[in-house]
């Protein structure tokens, strides 16, 4: 089947004659068989046989990771088509917006499950390293991290865990220190995120990375070559043997022998990295680069034919000139090794003198490797010997597929009857705070540094200093001399997501805005990373569409682009398929930071929930620690919500507002204990004809807790279709129906609930 | 007698360096000649045009960060390049009594160096001290309160109140500085312990989290003898301006105004410019 290359050391003619399922095992290939007699075709029509090297090329093109094989044409049916899409500047490695006259932000968000199921501090390191790369290779300075979070059940039994599986708690324990590790010594700060459990993440954990960047418009380089005869120069870290076949890795489900497959897993190295962004920064503003790239999924086969064919152009590379961690790794391993902390440059000839000289100052690593040529083909020699020579529109075309599809359901249906109310009001109170999946965060969030830089107005953690308030949003300033804020924040319910993957997606777009609003942001874009099981399976495929057609309608409705984002699937184990996971990850626009709003109780203003209530259980918090199915999950109305929305901000512009809190999980209940962590109680009258415990743990959408300034409540009124006056602050917290106390707190006692379950359960 | 605009200060940083943005603005804020300078230019160890010597900076700044990836121990592979190639120079400027800062990484640096807690004459041959694993064995961010100590005589603390509260952020993994109970006692003894971790009231033995490391004395703070090199694990530089503080939505502080870190850089510029 093999058959060696003269003179060319570990590189093979493969015979496609033979049995392709066998060529395929032998060679570690994840092409399909269909794919396989479309790769023969090929080479029958340029007469000759392919190189090992150009097979695994081609099989890291056409992986899930790199072509979107399943994914594309929905998206092309749903979220690429819209009409918001115009804002977007530029859409490559990470997507660009407009922050202010002189200014793009970039915005980069990817997935890195697979890795961190494996290896979870190796596996969520690089998947830092590799978002921060994606955001300077649009010459962006990177400003702030974000990192949604998704395991199992922190109290999984161990035997009950399948063989290879590791448990919850050493997986999250390994997440958080690795993004840690990397983020906090790159010097970005961690800012937002989000970390939720469902028992079916339990063998395929979620790790989702976002940055954000901030770039002077003249300054955004493209990932694309200049001109014909421009040099590549690799820089940065060497290349090994880890991260080999990373990107074929990631496309398939996790299986029992996962671990057999630690070698495609990257090893991460922030200190490396850390003057690698200096110097890209650098370089670019020294306008020595005609292009610039990160290398990712599929390593240099795929940055370097893209980084020409975007430019119109194709490649020629001597390979042997790529500087090696190891000696005798064969030719095929360098071409796709993810190797991380290495960016690829294109420079004309006259400057590549200069750029070496500034590697080498930040000594980083740096070597020419090859030219930009006329023909769109990508040729690679090694040590004068051609060992691939492939077209380039053949090789990034890559295949497509409808797949079949069985949609779920999108009507919510009939809710379940009401379940027998409560005999103990104040202990369903004390045991919805403190479920792991809303109690506090402290514990994560002050592992990561989210000031370093000194860009942070609002923290992760808002309220007085000891007295922990969990922040809807966070807000960074970018630009020394302007008051615009960006704010972040992410959001999905796994739980509305499994019992209806439509409004569980609405749900999730709607609750960005609410966060952002709630710091007194406007919502300015999105960015998605879509998390789904085997999509070969209609059942998947089917929430996969829902989902799309739910991002599709909620960003219509309010009106901005999707910027960033990436598909992952075969999020499956032995056990099934994760929840559908859309995660989102929302970017605001503030006009002037020093009138954002935090969502701490203050010692003064009189307390208002805007937006109504409605008996909207269905994969409510409360239902399930009651154990309640119902199907009637909350609904979005962005009619209603739009108007209510821009209202609520010019509020918090206009100075009437003190502290904003949206509803979400856990219903108005623990919104307002969460605002009240800040020593400050509050006696709040439940109003609605709702029977009370509806009421507190109602998750309806479109509703935030606002305490507003005294002397404004009128003004502020005014403003809505619907804001009702719920309550003071009080020394204690207090919940009453038609005047009658039903429950009644020390704000200590509730600290301690809800800040113990994380500590409780991770060392 | 030197106007701001004339002050230059070196902000000195390796790979891993990653708090010279923020740390070169609090001086630049000032009206200062910031420049960030990697140590290789004042090893000579750049082609001519780029190199620099230390001996031309008004101030010395060593930032925060991982420099290195504080691998073997924090801070020490910086130090001991520093030393390496440039101990009489270092000696000679704070024999001079130039201004010298180190934040977080930069105190372990100063540390390791020898700078801190110092001797009359400069570093030490070795380190006397060490800045060892937070008693939570963890990295922590947090804000904490700082007690400026009324008998710190050095410039650096000249601009705050006796006893003056102070509220910044802290975010290290190895901030716990140990030594001989006897070098302790010098440190009372010569008046070098310029911060100390106190409650919100100024108390001390707050106990964690406001003594955010397990340290003794709640020190976080110490100048040399001679009070012209100051190092500390919280970092000034990230409360430079009001709107950094994390409670600057409930306190009352303005946004725009000063922040608490402030003074200690305006201390820095008032003495050069005496």
């Amino acid at each position: 089947m093999l058959e060696p290359v003269p003179n060319a050391k570990n590189v093979f003619y493969v015979n496609l004659e033979e049995d392709l399922a066998e060529v395929t095992s032998n060679l570690g290939l994840g092409l399909l068989p269909d794919e396989m007699e479309k790769v023969k075709e090929y080479f029958e029509k340029e007469k000759r046989k392919p190189t090992d090297v150009e097979l695994q090329a081609i099989d890291q093109a056409w992986s899930e990771h790199c072509c979107y094989k399943s994914s594309k044409p929905v998206l092309e049916e749903t979220v690429f088509g819209l009409n918001s899409s115009k804002k977007v500047i530029a859409r490559e490695d990470a997507g660009i917006m407009e922050f202010d006259d002189n200014h793009y932000y970039a915005v980069g968000l990817e997935s890195h499950n697979h890795p961190s199921a494996l290896d979870p501090y190796g596996g969520s390191a690089t998947g830092i390293g590799g978002i921060l790369r994606d955001v300077v290779c649009m010459g962006a300075q990177p400003i702030a991290l974000i990192d949604p979070l998704f395991f199992g059940d922190l109290d999984t039994p161990r035997d009950t865990l399948a063989e290879g599986v590791k448990h919850p708690r050493y997986l999250m324990g390994g997440v958080v220190a690795g993004i840690r590790d990397y983020g906090n010594r790159v010097g970005i700060p961690t800012v937002a995120g989000q970390v939720a459990f469902h028992p079916k993440y339990t063998g395929n954990p979620l790790v989702n990375v976002g940055c954000v960047g901030i770039v002077e418009k003249e300054l955004m380089i493209h990932s694309k070559a200049g001109d014909i005869g421009d040099i590549y120069i690799l820089a940065g870290g060497r290349t090994g043997r880890d991260g080999i076949h990373g990107v074929t890795f990631a496309s398939r489900d996790l299986d029992a022998g996962a671990d057999e497959d630690i070698g495609a897993v990257q090893m991460g190295d922030p200190i490396t990295k850390e003057p690698l962004m200096h110097l890209c920064l650098e370089l670019n503003k020294m306008k020595l680069l005609t292009g610039m790239k990160d290398l990712g999924g599929g390593g240099l086969s795929c940055v370097v034919g893209e980084l020409a064919l975007d430019g119109g152009f194709g490649a020629m590379v001597n390979l042997e000139k790529v500087h090696l961690k190891v000696e005798n790794m064969p030719p095929w391993e360098i071409w796709v090794s993810e190797s991380q902390e290495r960016m690829m440059f294109t420079v004309t000839p006259e400057n590549v003198d200069k750029v070496l000289a500034r590697c080498e100052a930040w000594d980083v690593e740096a070597v020419t490797i090859g030219e930009v040529i006329s023909e769109k083909r990508n040729i690679v020699n090694y040590k004068g010997i051609e060992i691939l020579n492939l077209d380039l529109e053949f090789t990034t075309g890559g295949p497509v597929y409808k797949r079949p599809y069985n949609l779920p359901e999108y009507d919510v249906g009939k809710a379940a009857p009401l379940p027998e109310y409560p005999s103990d009001i104040s202990n369903q109170i004390i045991d919805i705070i403190s479920q792991p999946e809303v109690a506090s965060k402290d514990w994560v969030i002050r592992q990561y540094d989210h000031e370093v830089r000194g860009k942070t107005v609002l923290k992760p953690i808002q309220g007085p200093i000891g007295k922990d308030v969990p922040g809807d949003s966070s807000v960074i300033k970018p630009v020394d001399d302007s008051w615009k804020g960006l704010a972040l924040t992410s959001d999905v319910n796994p739980y509305l997501m499994e019992a209806n993957p439509y409004h569980g997606t609405m749900n999730a777009v709607e609750e960005v805005c609410r966060n952002l609003a709630s710091v007194g942001a406007r919502i300015d874009s999105l960015a998605d990373c879509l998390c789904f099981g085997n999509p070969r399976r209609p059942d998947i495929m089917g929430q996969f569409r829902a989902t799309c057609e739910a991002l599709k309608d909620a960003a219509t409705a309010v009106d901005v682009p999707y910027v960033s984002g990436n598909v992952s699937l075969y999020n499956e184990t032995q056990d099934g398929a994760i929840p559908p996971t859309p995660v989102l990850m929302g970017i605001g626009l503030v006009k002037d930071i020093r009138k954002c709003v935090t969502s701490d109780m203050k010692n003064e203003g009189t307390i208002w929930l805007v937006g109504k209530t409605r008996e909207e259980m269905g994969a409510s918090l409360y239902y399930r620690t009651l154990g309640v199915s119902c199907p009637k999950v909350p609904v979005t109305d962005f009619e209603a919500f739009m108007p209510r929305m821009e209202q609520l901000i010019q509020a918090i512009e206009n100075g009437e507002v003190v502290a904003c809190h949206d509803i979400s999980t856990g219903g108005l209940a623990l919104s307002i204990i969460e605002m009240c962590m800040s020593g400050i109680g509050a006696k709040i009258e439940l109003t609605s004809d709702l029977r009370a415990d509806i009421e507190l743990f109602s998750e309806t959408n479109g509703r935030w807790v606002v305490q507003v300034k005294s002397g404004c409540e009128n003004d502020f009124e005014k403003r809505f279709d619907f804001a009702v006056k719920i309550g003071d602050v009080d020394d204690r917290m207090i919940f009453t129906k038609n005047g009658k106390e039903i429950s009644s707190f020390e704000i200590e006692k509730l600290r301690n609930d809800w800040m113990s379950p994380i500590w409780d359960r991770l060392a | 007698m030197l106007d701001p605009s004339e002050i230059r200060v070196g902000v000195i940083r390796i790979e891993g360096t990653n708090c010279e943005d923020e740390s070169a603005a609090a001086f630049s804020s000032l009206g200062c000649n910031v420049e960030k300078v990697h140590l290789k230019q004042l090893l000579g160890d750049v082609e001519k045009s780029n190199c620099r010597n230390l001996m031309d900076y008004d101030a010395l700044y060593f930032p925060g960060g991982f420099s290195s990836g504080d691998y073997i121990r924090a801070g020490a592979i910086f130090a001991s390049r520093v030393k390496s190639g440039l101990k009489s120079q270092v000696d000679e400027y704070i024999n001079e009594g130039r201004p010298v800062l180190g934040v977080c990484n930069g105190f372990q640096i100063l540390v390791e160096m020898g700078a801190l807690p110092g001797t009359d004459s400069g570093t030490t041959v070795a380190p006397n001290a060490v800045l060892h694993t937070n008693d939570s064995n963890r990295f922590e961010a947090r804000h904490v309160h700082l007690r400026v100590e009324s008998k710190s005589q050095s410039f650096f603390t000249k601009n705050y109140d006796t006893n003056q509260v102070l509220s910044v952020p802290n975010a290290h993994a190895e901030g716990k500085l140990m030594m001989d109970k006897s070098q302790f006692e010098e440190l009372e003894k010569n008046n070098q312990i310029a911060f100390r971790y106190c409650d919100k009231d100024g108390q001390l033995n707050p106990g964690y989290p406001w003594n955010p490391n397990g340290v003794a004395h709640d020190i976080a703070g110490i100048t040399n003898p001679k009070g012209n090199v100051l190092g500390m694990m919280p970092h000034p530089e990230r409360v430079f301006h009001g709107w950094q503080h994390t409670d600057w939505t409930s306190s009352g502080m303005n946004p725009e105004g000063p922040g608490h870190g402030r003074p200690l850089f305006e201390g820095v510029v008032d003495f050069l410019c005496q």
